[in-house]
């Protein structure tokens, strides 16, 4: 079992290899990126189904662990954490990984620094995949920071343009404000038990004395929320959108994204073990449910409608994972991640096409894009929660959870996200597919392009009957849709997405959404504004920072280098007094000393015309002909 | 991690501090030299942690990664004029490489000959609180000279690369 | 696979072979600073590993290798700022613009 490790280690090479390139033949063997993810592909299929028979109680199928470094007394080590769960999120991100790479062959072709494109790619699944079989929360912790980093080397990867450049910052940083959450909670955590192996912590967490398991799952959630994009620190996921549109499928929309939510389903029992955190998830996730889906319904950028609705999305998990249906989450996160790839892969095609990301320049897309049609169609639908695809039983098994554990406040939360994600789905599929069309050149994407999104649409189309199986897999009771949750549930789908079609898909009248505008007035101003989550920051924390920084820069040029003027001038009256005792004393030495060496120097001036290299170059072959001497004589 | 040096972990870090020397010396942008040069430091500090020399691996990174490093990219930017200057000629130099290749040749033979003098690695593992202890106690005065020889370099530092004609 | 001190040295030596070529072979300053900062590093890998094989409760080797960090980092920074000095005089950091260091 031992070739799980080469998992991540496969990607990880590909890397090694990759980045020490020049760039002419870095872009030449950009496919050796895609071999990786590949082997990493075939290699989680045999990992995958050496665990599935079992399935047993969510029991590790295989942990080993190599110990690396001892600091303080501390030991690190790093482990590989073969379960259920690992095994399942592998298969996600090497298919998915496969796919965005295979697409972006097709996607990226043009650009001259693609070969550093696809290894950061590469790294950045490896670190994915390094997570999910990691055995202990520091490598976790690792591996998790290392995707933050390709986050922001991707997103910042056209950094010729400001709003790439000022996105990635804006990216870093924010997940850098739950990172500390993490690495505090983290702090904690070793504090309490003075290990960070999963076994070891979470076996332990059900004893821990309930204020610490509170302090901790709430640091670890705060840190997720920053990587899943959940309110309040969601404002970069939609910036994130410069970057490259299949790294944002793979990165913001299907793997790292979920690393939050996969995080909190890892940590679960320190959250049930304090209970007012499962709470605390499960508002977080409603809140960002539901805001997130209604901004993404006035955005007018493809991109960013989709980056709107993940955060609705991952807040979906939050959601069920709080509610105690921490499989429902998980399942959603899995077709998520197909269905969330697919659309992102689709909008890529799009762009390309219609040379524009504003689908209100858009239009007629169907007849020239029949291929994207359908796929970016079934994701659509499957994301709108229509049966029979995958998001519909992953949908049902989130409201079904909730209902069951007593939220109906949640509930009816959830239900209206529905409601309003069947509502800007249909209003994208329709203004960007139907109508009159508007731009001229249209054309289907690559072969390459094409390939990975019906895959993907295939996968989309079908997963969701794995439901039961896949609860049975984690080692839960698997079983069907509850026929009454799935009825109401559809019935909010299709009367959000008949919302759409009255709005959007009927005619194509631009009054249309103007009169929607005016009748929802304020609401709609709030709603643009991003409800001024950006404003605030900019206003509260980015200014007064600055200032600060400022004053202190101020400071630091009046005190500190005033006292290292100070120290300065000190000395340089140090040495005045020191001059004139050297101009009494020393120098009638130091001149006979001289007249000797002048005569002396006359001979060997012939080797010293002044060159400080040429110098250089005597003292260190003579330092060697010293060495060789003293090697020789032996010591 | 204490009895013995992992193996694998060397083989990875030795293989990425030679790596980032040799990127540094080949690259012929000199900034690229400089965050080849931050590779090969920590890479070392990596080295230091496998030695369980951990307060050392803690400085290494802190002054050699953050502070030198950063201090040549200061310099380096201070002294470039446009971004072109930074890239520059490959240069080979044959009485360089001889030079290499005798000191080569000279530490092979120093290693093969006495490189076995020193034994297995002893079980005894060093102590990051003594290491604390014995520099306060018996290495005290080395440290506060160590001290003034920083004053003494921070402020000639200033002295030179102030801007000012009276020197 | 057991790593003994012969492989420390022989990497630190390596490491010095590295620095040393390019102290000797580049051209600029900063560069040949750069390689004489390997150089140290080399020097104080060395005295790290065999204070671990040879002295590992007095730890020696870790104390030099403090001391040479301290006068290393001392001598990058008056290096750097003779480069800075040198570079206003003569708007190069050229080790071959700085010839005027004759009798």
């Amino acid at each position: 079992m031992a070739y799980v490790a080469l998992i991540p280690l496969l990607p990880a090479l590909a890397f090694a290899v990759m980045a020490p390139l020049s760039r002419v033949v870095r872009n030449r063997v950009r496919w050796l990126g895609v071999a990786g993810v590949g082997g990493a592909l075939l290699l989680s299929l045999v990992a995958f189904a050496s665990v599935w028979p079992g399935g047993h109680e969510g029991e590790a199928a295989y942990h080993a662990s190599w110990p690396i470094a001892q600091v303080g007394g501390v030991d690190l080590s790093l482990g590989i954490l073969l379960d259920p769960l690992a095994a399942i999120m592998l298969l996600v991100v090497t298919i998915v990984g496969v796919c965005v790479q295979v697409y972006s062959l097709g996607y990226m072709h043009r650009d001259e620094r693609v070969g550093w494109y696809f290894a950061v790619l590469t790294l950045f699944t490896a670190a994915m995949l390094a997570l999910v079989l990691s055995d202990n929360f520091l490598m976790f912790y690792m591996a998790w920071e290392v995707m933050g980093l390709c986050s922001y080397l991707l997103i910042g990867f056209w950094h010729e343009q400001e709003a790439p450049r000022k996105a990635s910052q804006k990216a870093f940083l924010t997940t850098r404000v739950g990172d500390v959450g993490f690495a505090i909670g983290l702090a904690i955590m070793y504090a309490t038990v003075g290990s960070f192996d999963f076994d070891v912590v979470l076996g332990s967490a059900g004893a821990w004395a309930p204020g610490v398991a509170t302090a901790v799952a709430l640091l670890l959630l705060f840190g997720a929320m920053g990587k899943s994009a959940q309110v309040p620190l969601h404002v970069w996921l939609p910036d994130a959108m410069a970057g490259p549109t299949p790294a944002s499928a793979l990165i913001h929309a299907a793997t790292m994204v979920a690393a939050g939510v996969f995080l909190v389903a890892r940590a679960l029992p320190i959250f049930e073990a304090s209970g007012v955190a499962l709470t605390v998830t499960m508002a977080v996730g409603a809140i960002t449910a539901l805001l997130g889906g209604l901004l993404a319904a006035v955005q007018h950028d493809v991109k960013k409608v989709l980056a709107y609705s993940t955060i609705s999305q991952l807040g979906y998990m939050f959601l069920a994972i709080g509610a105690g249906g921490a499989i429902a989450g998980m399942f959603h996160l899995v077709t998520h991640a197909f269905f969330k790839s697919l659309l992102f892969l689709g909008a890529g095609v799009i762009i390309h096409a219609a040379h524009t990301q504003d689908m209100r320049e858009m239009g007629g897309l169907a007849r020239h894009l029949p291929v994207t049609s359908v796929t970016f169609g079934i994701g659509a639908l499957a994301l709108a929660g229509i049966f029979p695809f995958s998001g519909f039983w992953s949908k049902d098994e989130i409201l079904y959870a909730v209902w069951n554990d007593g939220h109906y406040v949640t509930f009816a939360v959830a239900l209206m996200a529905a409601f309003v994600t069947a509502f800007y789905v249909a209003r994208l599929w329709f203004r960007v597919f139907t109508g009159p069309v508007q731009t001229e050149n249209l054309a289907e994407g690559h072969t390459e392009m094409l390939v990975p999104m019906g895959v993907l649409a295939a996968i989309t189309a079908v997963i969701g009957l794995t439901a039961p199986r896949f609860s049975e897999f984690l080692g839960h009771a698997g079983h069907w849709p509850d026929p009454a949750m799935a009825v109401s549930s559809s019935v909010v789908a299709l009367s959000g997405l008949a919302l759409g079609w009255w709005a959007y898909g009927r005619t194509r009248l631009v009054l249309n959404t103007r009169s929607l505008k005016e009748r929802s007035g304020h609401a709609y101003t709030v709603l643009t504004q991003k409800y001024y989550f950006d404003v605030t920051y900019e206003h509260f924390i980015i200014r007064p920072y600055m200032r600060a920084a400022e004053s202190l820069s101020r400071f630091d040029g009046s005190a500190i280098d005033g006292a290292v003027n100070g120290a300065a001038g000190a000395w340089k009256r140090l040495t005045e007094v020191a001059w004139s005792f050297d101009g009494r004393v020393i120098d009638g030495f130091v001149n006979g000393v001289a007249r000797a060496a002048r005569a002396s120097g006359g001979a060997l001036r012939r080797i010293q015309a002044g060159r400080v290299q040429t110098y250089q170059r005597y003292v260190l072959g003579a330092l060697v002909l010293l060495m060789l001497w003293i090697v020789v004589k032996g010591a | 991690m204490s009895e013995s040096v992992n193996g694998v972990a060397f083989v990875i870090l030795a293989f990425a501090s030679i790596g980032g020397a040799v990127g540094m010396l080949t690259t012929r942008n000199i900034i690229h030299a400089a965050f080849w040069l931050l590779e090969v430091m920590v890479a070392v500090g990596g080295l230091y942690l496998l030695l369980s020399a951990e307060f050392l691996a803690v400085v290494q990174i802190l002054i050699y990664a953050g502070a030198v490093s950063v201090l040549m990219l200061f310099v380096i930017m201070l002294t470039l004029r446009r971004r072109e200057d930074s890239v520059r000629p490959v240069e080979v130099s044959i009485g360089g490489g001889i030079l290499v290749a005798v000191f080569g040749t000279v530490m092979y033979v120093a290693i093969a000959r006495y490189g076995d003098r020193v034994g297995e690695m002893p079980i005894v593992v060093p102590d990051t609180a003594a290491l604390g202890e014995l520099l306060f106690t018996q290495w005290a005065l080395p440290f506060e000279v160590a001290s003034l020889v920083l004053l003494v370099a921070l402020v000639g530092a200033v002295w030179w690369s102030r801007e000012g004609d009276d020197r | 696979m057991t790593i003994g001190p012969s492989a420390f040295l022989g990497l630190a030596a390596v490491l010095f072979a590295l620095g040393l070529y390019g102290a000797v072979a580049r051209r600029s300053a900063v560069m040949v600073l750069m390689s004489l900062e390997l150089m140290a590093v080399a020097v104080n890998l060395n005295m790290v590993a065999l204070s671990r094989f040879v002295t590992p409760t007095e730890m020696t080797g870790q104390f030099f290798a403090i001391f040479t960090m301290v006068v290393s980092a001392a001598e990058i920074g008056l290096g750097l700022a003779l480069v800075l000095a040198i570079y206003r005089q003569t708007r190069s950091i050229e080790l071959s613009s700085i010839d005027s260091l004759k009798g």
